[in-house]
């Protein structure tokens, strides 16, 4: 992977095939959450959607009815844009504004739902082997930290650029 | 006091978690409710050492909003009468 830089508009940043094939992977679980999330009791799907309003089921239940349907369509839009715009097989991605809050959402939700099965907590380190399928899980919980932190750093660079 | 309480503004509430980037906390602030850079660092760092921050005031619908737009962005927020 080659981290995402500002250049001129655009963030631009390079994915192996392999790095493309696991985002794809992830996609579709992801994709399959939502499409489930009405009625999944999962912590996963309560973390993605929180409740609105703590303490209080009447005003949780009316922020669920008023929202749910908005913010589910909404990351599944964005999940469709980065899905679009993946280099399958690998490539260079060159993201527009539009398709980089998308990138930006996405990778976090992404983060998300691994960091919550995963258990992650302040305290979590890089795994330093990959022995088991955790270790796997957590390396390409980090690996997505390093994309989404580069992301945020070229957007931010954008932002300052045009002031 | 029911009157009272109707006068009490909302608050959106911002919580800690060990997933999101403090630059990416920072970046939805300034993103969603236009802070300078400084006052949305000021506020990223309340949440991460204080466990939360209100990040914006005003009436329940407004509130209802501007948490739904946090969770948009994966952030983990919710709305409550000021205390």
């Amino acid at each position: 992977m080659k981290p995402f830089r500002r250049k001129g508009e655009e963030c631009v940043a390079h994915l192996d095939a392999a790095e493309a094939g696991i985002v794809g992977l992830l996609l579709d679980q992801l994709e399959q959450l939502l499409t489930d999330a009405e009625d999944a009791d999962d912590e996963v799907v309560a973390r993605l959607l929180p409740e609105g309003h703590r303490g209080d089921p009447r005003l949780a239940a009316e922020y669920r009815d008023l929202t749910r349907t908005s913010l589910v369509a909404g990351k599944s839009d964005d999940l469709a844009t980065v899905r679009a715009t993946l280099p399958t097989g690998g490539g260079t991605l060159r993201l527009d504004a539009d398709q980089a809050g998308a990138w930006l959402r996405t990778t976090n939700d992404l983060r998300l739902a691994l960091g919550t099965r995963l258990g992650i907590s302040a305290d979590t380190e890089p795994p330093e082997e990959l022995v088991s399928e955790s270790d796997q899980q957590l390396a390409v919980y980090y690996w997505l930290t390093a994309v989404q932190g580069s992301l945020v750093d070229s957007l931010a660079a954008g932002r300052a650029g045009r002031r | 006091m029911e009157d009272n309480d109707l006068d009490r503004p909302w608050v959106t509430v911002v919580w800690d978690d060990p997933v999101n980037l403090m630059t990416y906390v920072t970046y939805v602030f300034q993103e969603l409710f236009g802070y300078d850079e400084a006052k949305a660092t000021e506020l990223m760092l309340q949440v991460h050492h204080e466990g939360k921050a209100v990040v914006s005031s005003g009436p329940r619908e407004r509130m209802e909003h501007d948490t739904s737009r946090l969770h948009a962005y994966g952030l983990w927020a919710s709305y409550q009468k000021d205390s």
